[in-house]
């Protein structure tokens, strides 16, 4: 059966992914580029006996190669790996959602154009003639709705003429404005490179990414070209500043041109905006407002998500207990059975747990960015988190992760670009969530009483230090200066949600997600059992005693004793899991079970009794020491794994990991001597 | 000609210079702001990023980011 390959290229929000699902369904690979971070979408649809392969590109405004997506996106066209490049543009803002096409002119594979949104211009009163059109280009124009699969019709009948993988995007019309440019810089440009172009893109093309200074042409060039010729182009070009100005008033100057008489609309002029606009952009509202979304937001997503935790882990238990008797009964020894039972099976709990709770918030805040909010958001925290070095829309994951922090990494997906992205990832950390509280609180109150109060504020005002501190430390690496250039935004206008798209759209990724989280679990969680296994129940038998012993010493620099320091280690699997494990470390009583099972949440724990013992057995120092180590900890296992998940670097994630673990210790050694001082 | 962080909610014009490195006018006009293109600004307020809207998109450009933008008024 024949093949081929076509590649989606458009601006942001002109509906790539929705086309790319709504042609590919559920036939899909995610992964990386090879060497970035960015994420690959290739899908695959079989139609009139041809094999189809899409590549949904990341979006980007144009094709300079300024961020990661756009390099991305550059090389993928200039491979040649495509047969038919489909630029999708959005039809009621037609005028700059050209801009791509027109940055592509010059580029020598084949291509059609996408009018998509035909339903949003139909409503706004445009009438555009894609006939009109598709005669000035000399490639074929086509109609669509992406959110609407009846509408395809066009498309497929266009993917059926053979011509269409021949035709070529006549680009005379905007070299000849190229040339009309003030003081001629772009002919003498122009005049030096060969006149067949090199590769894939024109010397037209090339002449006018050269004159916006764009690095990966002048490497195209630069080979291309004898010295005497290199000398002249670095001369010329030193002389443009502003180039990017230029070319691009030729590139609207072309767009005009095309849509004049193609056209009709009924008026011009800024849309009225509604009362809720208003409020949701006001400088006294506009935040209250976020917030107040956003933490209902994280409500429905619990809503949405704890039915299914609560299934799943009525299912596993039952089917442990299965497994149990079933193995117990055939003569299994009971290391086997306990390896699957509770290393393996809590294992594939929590990852279950995780996915559910990542479908809920992707469901939520994926709605809440469909119907257009989350650019508000943005706009009216910008100001706040560029602090941070952030942009606005950081807020989101911030405000989640007093939830949950598996969901605060999950809502980093929203921010656009990836440097900021992992740095929000880094930040979102530190935020305590709700687990985190019910151990802080505990231990605190047992300790210090009424005081504390101030436990907890000392912990507020150093986390918001770590914060500042991290967002430096890590915006150094991950984000460029140019990064940090103020927002530049648009703000859609609010939009109907496509509820079957939506929940396609993230039922599409739970699977990846398991499955990623799952490796990751599946491998720390029997590490941990392995450590912490006991034939007899009785901890002394374990390997995590005689570590724990064997390097109290040093543990003790930091001012955690043994069993603190296996909490806190613990802790890094669950927030909650640290109870359980002081519970059954400091051998309290009503405590039958072993470790293992209080580390994965599954004991019961007697927190009167914990109390009594854990006064007796560690002073008031070392009580602050673990508060702090626990509190800036990593906060847990599946919060590990999401980040690796949406940042697609395992590197970064290793890196933050370690990050965490240090200044925890560090943290609680600066507590534990300040504590010495006070107590 | 003022800066367009000076300017006033309703007020309408066309951009008369862009300042800049080659990444920020890169970046602003592939978003649609070009020399002589028209824009009406939605809204200026202290502290926020100005919203204008320009080639029937609502842009929000952030404050520092407006300075570099010079705008000819259009007298009503
Ligand atoms: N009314 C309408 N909405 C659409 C259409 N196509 C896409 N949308 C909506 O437009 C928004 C953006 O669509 P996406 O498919 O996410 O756009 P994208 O090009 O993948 O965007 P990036 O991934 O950010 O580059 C979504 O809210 C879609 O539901 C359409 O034909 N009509
Ligand atoms: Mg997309």
């Amino acid at each position: 059966m024949k093949q081929m390959t076509i590649a989606l290229l458009g601006q942001p929000n002109s509906g790539k992914s929705t086309l790319f699902n709504g042609l590919t369904g559920s036939r899909q690979h995610v992964g990386n580029w090879p060497g970035k971070t960015v994420e690959r979408k290739e899908g695959y649809f079989a139609f009139d006996g041809k094999n189809y392969t899409v590549v949904d590109l990341p979006g980007t405004y144009g094709l300079s190669a300024n961020s990661e997506e756009e390099i991305v996106t550059r090389e993928y066209i200039a491979s040649g790996k495509a047969d038919l490049v489909c630029i999708l543009t959005d039809a009621s803002q037609l005028e700059r959602s050209l801009f791509m096409l027109a940055d592509y002119t010059g580029i020598r594979t084949p291509v059609i154009l996408l009018l998509n949104m035909m339903d949003v211009a139909e409503q706004q009163g445009k009438e555009i003639s894609s006939t009109s059109i598709a005669k000035k280009l000399g490639i074929p124009v086509v109609p669509i709705i992406a959110a609407d699969k009846k509408s395809y019709g066009d498309l497929f009948k266009t993917l059926k003429e053979p011509e269409t993988i021949s035709t070529m995007l006549d680009e005379n019309i905007l070299s000849d404005l190229y040339k009309r440019m003030e003081r001629g810089v772009f002919k003498q440009v122009f005049s030096l490179l060969p006149e067949e172009g090199i590769g894939v893109y024109s010397s037209s093309w090339l002449a006018a990414k050269l004159i916006e200074q764009d690095s990966m042409a002048m490497e195209v060039v630069w080979d291309a070209l004898s010295t005497d010729d290199r000398n002249k182009l670095t001369a010329l070009l030193s002389q443009v500043r502003d180039g990017s100005l230029l070319t691009g008033d030729c590139k609207f100057k072309w767009i005009e041109s095309l849509l004049r008489d193609s056209v009709a609309e009924r008026k011009k002029g800024a849309p009225k905006r509604s009362r809720f606009d208003r409020l949701a952009t006001s400088k006294t509202w506009g935040k209250p407002l976020s917030i107040a979304i956003i933490i209902l937001g994280l409500v429905l997503s619990m809503v949405i998500a704890i039915p299914f935790m609560g299934l799943f882990s009525f299912l596993l238990s039952a089917l442990s207990l299965l497994i149990t008797h079933g193995l117990s009964d055939a003569g299994a020894p009971a290391l086997i059975i306990s390896l699957l039972c509770d290393g393996v099976l809590t294992a594939v709990t929590f990852a279950l747990m995780m996915v559910v709770f990542v479908f809920g918030i992707s469901l939520v805040f994926g709605f809440i960015e469909e119907i257009g909010y989350m650019a508000r958001i943005s706009y009216t925290f910008d100001n706040t988190m560029a602090k941070f070095g952030l942009q606005g829309k950081a807020i989101m994951p911030f405000i989640i992760s007093f939830g949950c922090n598996i969901g605060g990494v999950t809502g980093t997906r929203v921010i656009d670009s990836w440097g900021q992205r992992v740095t929000t990832m880094a930040l979102s950390w530190v935020v305590p969530c709700a687990a985190t509280w019910g151990v802080v609180g505990l231990v605190s109150s047992v300790f210090f009483g009424s005081g504390a109060v101030f436990v907890v504020l000392s912990l507020f005002a150093v986390a918001l230090l770590h914060m500042v501190i991290t967002s430096k430390i890590f915006g150094k690496q991950l984000i460029k200066d140019s990064d940090r250039s103020g927002l530049i935004m648009e703000l859609p206008p609010y939009h109907k949600p496509k509820y079957k798209n939506l929940l396609r759209f993230v039922l599409n990724r739970m699977g990846d997600v398991l499955i990623r989280a799952l490796k990751i679990i599946i491998l720390v969680s029997v590490l941990f059992w392995a450590l912490s296994y006991t034939a007899d129940g009785n901890v002394e038998n374990s390997i995590i005693y005689t570590i724990g012993t064997f390097i109290e010493p040093v543990t003790l620099w930091f001012g955690l004793r043994w069993q603190t320091f296996m909490a806190f280690i613990a802790s890094a699997m669950g927030k909650e899991a640290a109870l359980g494990v002081l519970a059954s470390l400091f051998n309290t009583s009503g405590e039958a079970a072993g470790i293992w099972a209080a580390m994965s949440g599954q004991a019961h724990v007697n927190t009167s009794s914990l109390g009594g013992a854990l006064l007796t057995g560690i002073s008031k120092a070392e009580a602050l020491a673990f508060i702090y180590a626990f509190f800036f900890n990593v906060p847990c296992l599946m919060a590990v794994a999401s980040t690796q998940q949406e940042s697609h670097s395992v590197r970064w994630t290793f890196r933050i990991v370690g990050y965490y673990i240090v200044t925890a210790l560090l943290m609680a050694t600066l507590a534990y001597y300040i504590g010495l001082l006070i107590f | 000609m003022i800066k367009l962080n000076t300017a006033k909610d309703g007020e309408t014009g066309w951009v008369a210079s862009i300042k800049g490195n080659t990444r920020f006018l890169n970046r602003i006009t592939s978003i649609g702001l070009t020399i002589g293109s028209e824009i009406e600004i939605i809204q200026n307020q202290e502290k926020c990023p100005v919203l204008i809207f320009n080639r029937d998109t609502v842009i929000a450009i952030n404050r520092s980011e407006c300075e570099k933008i010079m705008v000819e008024v259009i007298e009503r």
